[in-house]
C-alpha cells in the first residue's frame, strides 16, 4: 500500500507559520544597496535577525588603554590576525582574518580583549574602519 | 526497458563533477554507462585540497585546535577532540572528568546535528526538498543549543588542550534538557517520515548495497560499515572520554526493519538509530556529570611551555558522525609538531563507492555518493601536480613515496 | 468570411496573452503554496514574471557541438504548441476560440508537441546530460500516454452512448457534464478517471515525482541543462502555459460548470463570475495536481515512472472505464 506520511504533515503546515525569520528583510528589495542606505537613513527599518544566546563570540573589542603590550595573544592567535605595533607597543586587529575563537580573551593577563555580540560584519573592504580594532 | 539491454550498445560516458547539483563537494566521477545502468565507475578526489597540515606544522598545539575546527564544517569536535587526544597523549596530560563529560555530551550533539544534516541532504539527492526542510529546521535546535553551549554556531572552538574552555552552567542544564525532551518527541515522527514513506522505501531498499565481506574488505568505517552489518564503532571498541562509563553499543539496523542488508535504506536506518542514541548519551552525561575542573591547567603561557617540552607520537582516535576519524602528531620539542597527519572517516568510506554504485541506475547515484556522508574537505590531504596541471600517481609511485616519508619521519 | 478571420486572429491573440498571465499567475501561486507547505516564506506573487523579465535580458548560449537551428528553433515551437493548445479547450469560462476546429483527440495530439520539441532541444544540445535527459523525456511520454488515452476515450465513450452528438468536441463535453449522465457506480468511475487525470498531470508537467528528465539532482537540469536566456524563457513558459492547459483540460472535462448558471446574476457580470469561478478551479487543480504531489514525494526511477504509468495508473483507468461501461450497461438493463 502506498504510504505518504509526509502529506497530512505538509498540509498542516499550509496553516501555520513559516519557520523562516525574515531578515533583513520579507522580500529581496529592488535595490539592496538603496535599502541599506535607507536603513542607514532611518527611512526604513530592518527585521532583527535571530538573537545570539548570551557569551557569543562576535567582533573583538579592544581596551588600548589597559593593554600592556605583553605580545601573549599574538602567540595563541591561530589565524595570525593580531599585529603587534612597535611604535605604540599596543596590538592591532583585523577583523577579516579573526576566526572568532576568542582564545585571546583567555590568554589576556589584563583582560583587555573580549568578544562582543556584534556579527553583522560584511563590507567590501577588508581594510575598513569597522574591519580594523585598534 | 530490459530488451535495451541486450542490444548492441556502445558505453557511453557520463561526467560527474567536479561540481554538480548531486555533489555537496567536489569529486570528480566518470560513469560508463550503459542506457541508465552504471557498468563502471572512476572517482579522482583532491579538488578542495587546502594546506591545512601544512599551516598546522608552523603553528603550536594551542593554535593548530583550532585550526581543527575549520578541516570540516560540520565535525567541529571530532577533529580538535581528535587532536587535541594525541598531543594529550604525548605530553602526558590528564584530562579532568568533567572536561570529559563535556566533551561528550558536544560531541553527541554535533553527532544529532551532522546526522539531521545528511538526512536533509539524503532527502534532497532523492528530489524530496519538503524533507530536506523539514530535518533542517529540525536540526537548528540542536545547532542553537551548541551555540549557546560554546558561544558559536559552526565553528565552536570549545575544545582544549587537555579539557574544554566553557563549563556548563546550572542556568543551561534546563536548556539541554528542553532540547533533548524537543528530539525525543519528534524521533517517532522523523523515523514514520523517513521510513514509512513509499517513495523513499522505493529508492533506497535494495540500492547502493554493501556487502559484510566487501565492507570489511575494503575498511569502511561508521554508519556505512555498521549498516552492512559490522560491528564497529570507536565508542565502543576504543573507548575514549566518558565512553568508558558509558553504555554504548554499536547500532546495527534492527531485525523489525529486516536486519542489516547493507543498502542506503539501512543507513538511513541507521543514522536515524544513532540521533536516538546520542539523545541517551547525552541524558547519560547530564545525569553523572561530575564536579571539578575543566581545564587540565588554565593558565595558557604554561601550557604552551608544557606543549613545546613534548616529545613523542601518538594517535587521536574518535568515532566522528562519519566513522573514525585519527589525528596522528609527532613533536620534538618544537613550538609546532614535526607531523600532523588527519586521516578523516570519509577516506576510509570512499572505496565503498564503487562496489555500491556498480550495476545501479544513472537515478541512483546521488543518493548512493551521499549515502556513505563524504566530506570531501575533510579527506583531501593530497593533491598531485606536476608541472602545472593535475597528476595522478600510480599504486608503485605512491608506495615508494609514502615509505620514503615513513622513513624520513622515524629519523626525525 | 474576413470579419471571421480577424475576430478569430483578434480571439488567439487573447486568449495567448490571458493564458500567459494566468501561467505566471498560477507558476507564482504554485511557489507560494509550496514555500508554505514546506514552512518557508515564498516569493512574491509576481516573482515568476521577475524571473522571466531577467531571462529575458540574458544572452542566449548556444554550446559548440549543439545544432543552432534546432536547439534555438525548439523552445519557440514548444511554447507556439502550448499556447495553440488553449485555442481548443475552453479558457475562463469561454468557448473555445477554434471551437469548430478540433476535437480532444487533436488536444492528444498537441500535448505531445511540447515535449517532443523539449527532446528535439535536448538531443540537438549535445551534452550527455541533455541527451539522458531527453531519452528520459520521451519514455516518460510514452508512459503517460496511455492512461491519459483512456480517461478521454472513456469520457468519449459515455457521451456517445448517451446520444450526444460529436462526443469528442470539447463543446459537448462542456455542455453535457459527465456527472450528470451515470449512476452511482459511473460516479466512482468518474472519480477514479479524475484522480489518474490528476496525476498524468504532474508528468505531463514534468514536476516531482516524475520530473526524471529534468531530474536537478542526477542530470542538473537534464533536457534544459544548456539552455539559458532567452531559450529558457520560451522554455519555462511553457511549462506554465502548459499547467494552464492541463488544468483547464481537467476543469472541462470533469468540472465543467458556470457558476452563472447557478447564481442567478445581471448578464453583463456573468463572464466576470465565469472567470473568477475557473480561476479558483484551475487554482485548486493545479495545488493539488502540482503542488502537492510535487512537495510530498521522492522522485521516481525512470522505470519507477514507467510501471507506475503502464501498470497501476492504466490499470486503475481501465478499471475506472469499466465501472462506467458496466453502470451503463446494468442502467440500460
Amino acid at each position: 500500500m502506498v504510504r505518504l506520511p509526509m502529506v497530512t504533515e505538509l498540509l498542516m503546515q499550509l496553516f501555520k507559520n513559516p519557520a523562516t525569520n525574515a531578515f533583513p528583510a520579507r522580500y529581496l528589495p529592488p535595490s539592496v544597496t538603496k535599502f541599506l542606505y535607507n536603513v542607514a537613513q532611518g527611512k526604513a527599518a530592518i527585521n532583527p535577525p535571530v538573537t545570539v544566546p548570551p557569551r557569543f563570540r562576535g567582533k573583538i573589542t579592544y581596551d588600548r588603554e589597559s593593554c600592556i603590550g605583553c605580545q601573549l595573544c599574538m602567540r595563541v592567535c591561530p589565524a595570525h590576525a593580531i599585529e603587534f605595533l612597535p611604535s605604540t607597543k599596543r596590538v592591532r586587529i583585523y577583523v577579516t582574518q579573526c576566526i572568532f575563537c576568542s582564545q585571546c580573551n583567555d590568554i589576556c593577563p589584563k583582560d583587555c580583549l573580549h568578544m562582543s555580540p556584534e556579527f553583522l560584519l560584511a563590507t567590501e573592504n577588508r581594510f575598513a574602519d569597522s574591519q580594523i580594532v585598534e | 526497458m530490459n530488451g535495451d539491454t541486450k542490444k548492441k550498445s556502445t558505453p557511453y560516458t557520463v561526467p560527474i563533477g567536479p561540481v554538480h547539483p548531486a555533489l555537496k563537494e567536489p569529486v570528480m566521477f566518470t560513469f560508463q554507462m550503459e542506457g541508465e545502468v552504471v557498468r563502471s565507475v572512476d572517482f579522482a578526489p583532491g579538488n578542495t585540497h587546502r594546506g591545512i597540515e601544512w599551516m598546522g606544522m608552523r603553528r603550536n598545539p594551542v593554535q593548530i585546535v583550532h585550526l581543527t575546527d575549520r578541516i570540516c564544517g560540520i565535525c567541529g569536535v571530532v577533529h580538535s577532540l581528535s587532536f587535541a587526544r594525541a598531543v594529550e597523549q604525548i605530553a602526558e596530560i590528564e584530562v579532568p572528568p568533567r572536561a570529559d563529560y563535556i566533551r561528550t555530551i558536544l560531541h553527541e550533539l554535533e553527532r544529532m546535528q551532522s546526522h539531521l544534516l545528511w538526512a536533509g541532504v539524503a532527502a534532497h539527492e532523492l528530489g524530496f526538498d519538503s524533507l530536506l526542510f523539514l530535518a533542517w529546521r529540525v536540526r537548528e535546535q540542536s545547532m542553537d543549543l551548541i551555540e549557546n553551549l560554546t558561544g558559536n554556531r559552526v565553528n565552536y572552538g570549545i575544545v582544549q588542550i587537555g579539557g574544554v574552555r566553557r563549563d556548563i552552567s546550572d542556568e543551561q542544564r534546563p536548556i539541554i534538557e528542553q532540547g533533548l525532551s524537543y528530539y525525543r518527541g519528534l524521533l517517532d515522527q522523523m523515523k514514520t517520515v523517513f521510513l514509512d514513506d513509499s517513495t523513499i522505501r522505493m529508492r533506497c531498499r535494495g540500492h547502493g548495497l554493501l556487502s559484510y565481506r566487501d565492507a570489511q574488505i575494503l575498511c569502511a568505517v561508521g554508519p556505512t560499515a555498521r549498516a552492512s552489518g559490522v560491528a564497529m564503532d570507536v565508542r565502543h571498541d576504543y573507548p575514549y572520554c566518558a565512553y568508558g562509563d558509558l553504555n554504548v553499543q554499536p547500532v546495527i539496523p534492527p531485525q523489525e526493519f529486516g536486519g542489516p542488508q547493507g543498502d542506503v535504506y539501512d543507513r538511513i536506518i541507521v543514522r536515524l538509530l544513532e540521533i536516538a542514541q546520542s539523545i541517551d548519551i547525552i541524558q547519560q552525561c547530564m545525569d553523572n556529570m561530575p564536579a571539578g575542573e575543566i581545564l587540565w591547567e588554565k593558565k595558557y603561557p604554561k601550557l604552551l611551555s608544557v606543549l613545546k617540552k613534548a616529545q613523542g607520537e601518538a594517535i587521536g582516535r574518535v568515532e566522528a558522525p562519519r566513522g573514525e576519524c585519527m589525528h596522528y602528531v609527532r613533536m620534538d620539542g618544537n613550538d609546532a609538531p614535526a607531523t600532523w597527519k588527519v586521516k578523516a572517516s570519509s577516506y576510509s568510506n570512499l572505496m565503498s563507492w564503487i562496489p555500491m554504485i556498480k550495476g545501479e541506475q544513472l537515478a541512483d547515484i546521488p543518493i548512493i555518493v551521499a549515502s556513505i556522508d563524504p566530506c570531501m574537505s575533510c579527506t583531501d590531504r593530497v593533491t598531485v601536480i606536476r608541472e602545472g596541471s593535475a597528476a595522478n600517481l600510480t599504486k608503485e609511485e605512491l608506495t615508494r613515496l609514502s615509505r620514503e616519508k615513513t622513513r624520513r619521519l622515524s629519523q626525525c | 468570411m474576413l470579419t471571421d478571420i480577424i475576430l478569430t486572429v483578434a480571439g488567439a491573440v487573447l486568449v495567448g496573452i490571458f493564458g500567459i498571465i494566468v501561467a505566471f499567475f498560477l507558476m507564482g501561486i504554485d511557489r507560494i503554496v509550496t514555500a508554505r507547505m514546506q514552512a518557508r516564506i515564498g516569493p512574491p506573487l509576481i516573482q515568476p514574471l521577475t524571473d522571466m523579465r531577467k531571462l529575458f535580458t540574458k544572452e542566449n548560449v548556444v554550446p559548440a557541438n549543439a545544432i543552432p537551428w534546432l536547439f534555438n528553433m525548439a523552445p519557440v515551437v514548444a511554447l507556439a504548441s502550448a499556447i495553440t493548445i488553449l485555442l481548443y479547450i475552453p479558457v475562463g469560462g469561454f468557448p473555445p476560440v477554434l471551437s469548430g476546429g478540433g476535437d480532444l483527440i487533436l488536444v492528444m495530439y498537441l500535448l505531445t508537441l511540447p515535449a517532443l520539441a523539449l527532446v528535439a532541444g535536448g538531443f540537438s544540445s549535445g551534452s550527455p546530460y541533455a541527451t539522458v535527459g531527453a531519452q528520459r523525456e520521451m519514455v516518460t511520454m510514452i508512459a503517460y500516454e496511455f492512461p491519459l488515452a483512456v480517461v478521454i476515450i472513456a469520457i468519449a465513450w459515455k457521451l456517445t452512448v448517451s446520444g450526444i452528438p460529436l462526443p469528442f468536441m470539447l463543446a459537448s463535453v462542456q455542455a453535457n457534464p459527465v456527472w450528470g449522465l451515470v449512476g452511482p457506480l459511473g460516479i466512482i468511475g468518474i472519480l477514479i478517471l479524475f484522480f489518474v487525470l490528476l496525476i498524468v498531470t504532474p508528468a505531463e508537467l514534468s514536476r516531482i515525482p516524475f520530473d526524471t528528465p529534468e531530474a536537478e539532482t542526477e542530470l542538473a537540469g537534464g533536457v534544459l541543462v544548456e539552455y539559458s536566456g532567452k531559450n529558457l524563457a520560451l522554455f519555462t513558459l511553457t511549462q506554465g502555459v502548459k499547467t494552464v492547459v492541463m488544468a483547464s483540460l481537467v476543469v472541462a472535462l470533469f468540472i465543467p460548470y458556470r457558476l452563472s448558471a447557478i447564481l442567478p446574476t445581471p448578464a453583463i457580470l456573468q463572464p466576470v463570475l465565469d472567470l473568477l469561478f475557473y480561476l479558483v478551479l484551475v487554482v485548486l487543480v493545479s495545488f493539488i495536481a502540482v503542488s502537492l504531489i510535487r512537495v510530498s514525494m521522492a522522485r521516481f526511477r525512470i522505470n519507477q515512472v514507467v510501471s507506475a504509468y503502464w501498470m497501476y495508473l492504466s490499470l486503475v483507468g481501465i478499471a475506472g472505464m469499466l465501472l462506467i461501461m458496466a453502470d451503463h450497461i446494468l442502467g440500460v438493463v
